[in-house]
């Protein structure tokens, strides 16, 4: 092992936790989408819980979205800020012990999360669920991070600080203040603690938690992921460095403010929610000078595109953010709110961002970095990227269609009523209704899962130092 | 007109070709293809909704809209598709040049419209409706004109098909940012009085 990474090492830079990290982007990556797929067949099949208490879809689904976004999203974030900080400011990482401790300690979280969750052990705040021992954990792992990303930053050789490094380290540093703050219990045994908030603000914590996890952790981390890879896949600067620059500053100043929109028509006090309204819809703005900045950066490398199916992925999940980031302001209108909230349709709403932006721009990333980290020229097999990109779209697609179908369905029958005042329907036809749409919403899951397993395949065979890379076929592109 | 529609259901890529070398005198009057064939599913809704009606899940009576206010629905429905047609039409004039097409708006709205022929041929599910069916033949119509649009855009706009590829990527975004402004449209309208009414 110590011979193979030596073989592999780079004389400047760290690139051995980016290669672990990258490696473990895949692996979660199946792991968690494997147990989304086991939920969503749940919802379509109830029996496949088979009455097994740690098999339940209420502790399944804190599992599938706990290892989606911190275990598959975390690891391709350390990956990539790892490599990106050191590209750009021409320096390794400070400390490679530091490094190291980052990735085994980040591993141990999501290997205890694996573990407490099916047992049941929670705090149930949403997507901080785990319990204070872990918390700890995180937040010590968390400022380590912090220490090797700044630090390096501190001692670059360039005199420059690149966007994509102001995303990551906004992304960093809000994602410690979060999470330190939401996760504030007493503890009243190794696995149970109580929240330091009581009712309508322990709420409003969570949910600026909550919504500020999609805000920094989702989208500013991969932002700067995008603001590196996209240039560089595309070979081309970015579009405009000065509307990187004010929507860094816009989205930054925005985003912090928007998460009483998932406390619509609750004990939340009425302006607050109408702030939080109000500042969702604005959020809009800076969401689109990214995804704009984007596009025209890639819509320049157009030539590539035949040869490159990477930039298909990247130019897609652009397209997914451009309209998740508009679905999400309407979302939040409270008209509009008293409907959709609580249906399918959040689910979909949540799904366009998180397959079609977070693992779409992932994916394409970590294409771009898995050669370079095992010295390849390319990956194994274009080909399969491809087919990988098309499973990749269609599966998004059957689940965001499926879900909005469901949605809509559901959020009228509920509010439903009769000449007499009754209800229409009880809460169990809109369940039966929605039948069809979970199984429409399995197939695209799979699909998508289907896609992460061509992936790893195709990374095993890129790492093996015996396996030259294929041949680009010249039909690889046709569309 | 009719021979364009099952030629793009039929042979795609020629029918296409033959668009693209219309003159723009004929192109104007294909303007009136999404207007004529938006008539098919706001018609086959009205009849499914009042005379048919649809059941959920296994429970009871077929439910019905009064003939008032499907009225007032498909109308809304009719007038949506045509000005959806025509805003994706109207985009994909004002992206033209980022891609490296010259072109027109008449142009770009009888592409867009030509690229809707599988939704708005689906559009007949209406006349009898079953919610688990019409939700299999919406995706895959919806798959189908998506595929035509990417065949279309390069062959129409006469550009590279790789330039294409972002053109029509560029374009779906902005259709899907349409459908959530339709989808939210609706349920704003909803709470605005344009509620349907049931039959009891």
């Amino acid at each position: 092992m110590s011979e193979l990474n030596s073989a592999l090492q780079h004389p400047t830079y760290n690139y051995k936790v980016v290669r672990q990290f990258a490696v473990m982007t895949v692996v979660w990556g199946i792991v968690g989408m494997l147990v989304g797929v086991l939920i969503a067949a749940q919802l379509a099949w109830p029996a496949l819980n088979f009455d097994l208490p740690w098999l339940q879809f209420g502790r399944l689904r804190p599992l599938h979205t706990n290892a989606v976004i911190f275990a598959f999203g975390g690891c391709a974030l350390f990956a990539s800020s790892y490599y990106i900080v050191q590209r750009t400011c021409q320096v390794r990482l400070i400390s490679d012990a530091l490094a190291a401790f980052t990735f085994w300690g980040w591993q141990l979280v999501i290997v205890a999360a694996a573990i407490t969750l099916p047992l049941g052990m929670t705090q149930g705040k949403e997507y901080a669920e785990l319990e204070w021992p872990i918390d700890i954990l995180i937040a010590v792992v968390w400022v380590i991070y912090a220490v090797v990303f700044f630090g390096t930053i501190m001692k670059r050789k360039t005199s420059h600080i690149y966007v994509a490094n102001w995303f990551l380290g906004a992304f960093i540093l809000a994602v410690a203040v979060l999470h330190i703050v939401n996760s504030m219990v007493i503890p009243v045994g190794m696995t149970k603690s109580y929240s330091v908030y009581a009712g309508t603000v322990d709420a409003m914590v969570q949910w600026w938690y909550g919504h500020n996890a999609v805000g920094f952790f989702l989208t500013a981390g991969f932002l700067g992921m995008m603001y590196y890879f996209v240039p560089k896949q595309a070979e081309r600067p970015v579009y405009s460095y000065r509307l990187s620059i004010v929507h860094f500053w816009a989205l930054v100043a925005v985003y912090i403010w928007a998460g009483p929109h998932h406390l619509h028509y609750t004990a939340l006090p009425d302006w607050a929610q109408s702030l939080g309204m109000v500042m969702s819809i604005i959020l809009l703005a800076p969401s689109w000078g990214g995804m704009i900045n984007g596009m025209m950066t890639l819509s320049g490398a157009w030539d590539k595109l035949r040869t490159d199916p990477i930039l298909r992925f990247l130019v897609v999940s652009l397209s997914f953010y451009g309209m998740s980031t508009f679905e999400g302001p309407m979302m939040s209108i409270r008209t509009v709110n008293a409907l959709s909230h609580y249906t399918d349709w959040t689910i979909g709403h949540v799904h366009s961002g998180a397959l079609g932006w977070v693992a779409m721009i992932s994916i394409g990333a970590m294409y771009h970095l898995i050669p370079i980290l095992f010295g390849k020229a390319r990956m194994y097999s274009t080909g399969l990227i491809n087919t990988h990109f098309w499973m990749s779209t269609i599966g998004t697609v059957l689940y965001i269609v499926s879900m909005w179908v469901n949605g809509i369905l559901q959020g009228l029958m509920w509010r439903a009523y009769n000449q007499d005042g009754t209800l229409t329907y009880s809460f169990v036809e809109a369940v039966a209704a929605s039948y069809p749409g979970y199984v429409v919403r399995f197939i695209g899951g799979s699909i998508f899962f289907g896609g992460m397993l061509i992936m790893a395949y195709n990374v095993y065979m890129t790492s093996r130092r015996d396996v030259e890379p294929q041949a680009i076929p010249a039909t690889a592109s046709a569309a | 007109m009719i021979q364009h529609t099952f030629g793009l259901l039929v042979k795609p890529g020629t029918q296409w070709r033959t668009i693209a070398a219309l003159p723009e005198s004929t192109l104007r009057t294909l303007l009136l293809y999404p207007c004529i064939l938006a008539i098919l599913p706001a018609v086959a809704w009205y009849y499914g909704t009042t005379v048919i009606g649809w059941t959920v899940g296994d429970y009871g009576e077929p439910i019905r809209l009064t003939r008032e206010s499907a009225r007032q629905i498909c109308i809304l429905f009719y007038l949506a598709m045509v000005a959806c047609v025509a805003i994706i039409g109207y985009s994909i004039h004002w992206m033209a040049a980022t891609y490296g097409a010259t072109t027109t708006v008449t142009r770009g709205i009888v592409l867009a419209g030509f690229a809707a022929t599988p939704l708005f041929i689906a559009g007949l599910t209406g006349f009898y409706p079953i919610l688990w069916l019409d939700m299999l033949i919406g995706v895959v119509a919806l798959s189908w004109a998506v595929y035509l649009m990417y065949l279309g855009i390069p062959i129409v706009m006469n550009i590279p098909q790789e330039r294409g590829f972002l053109f029509s990527s560029a374009v779906l975004a902005i259709a899907m940012v349409i459908l959530i402004c339709l989808m939210v449209g609706s349920v704003i309208l909803w709470d605005f009085g344009a509620a349907p009414a049931f039959t009891d």
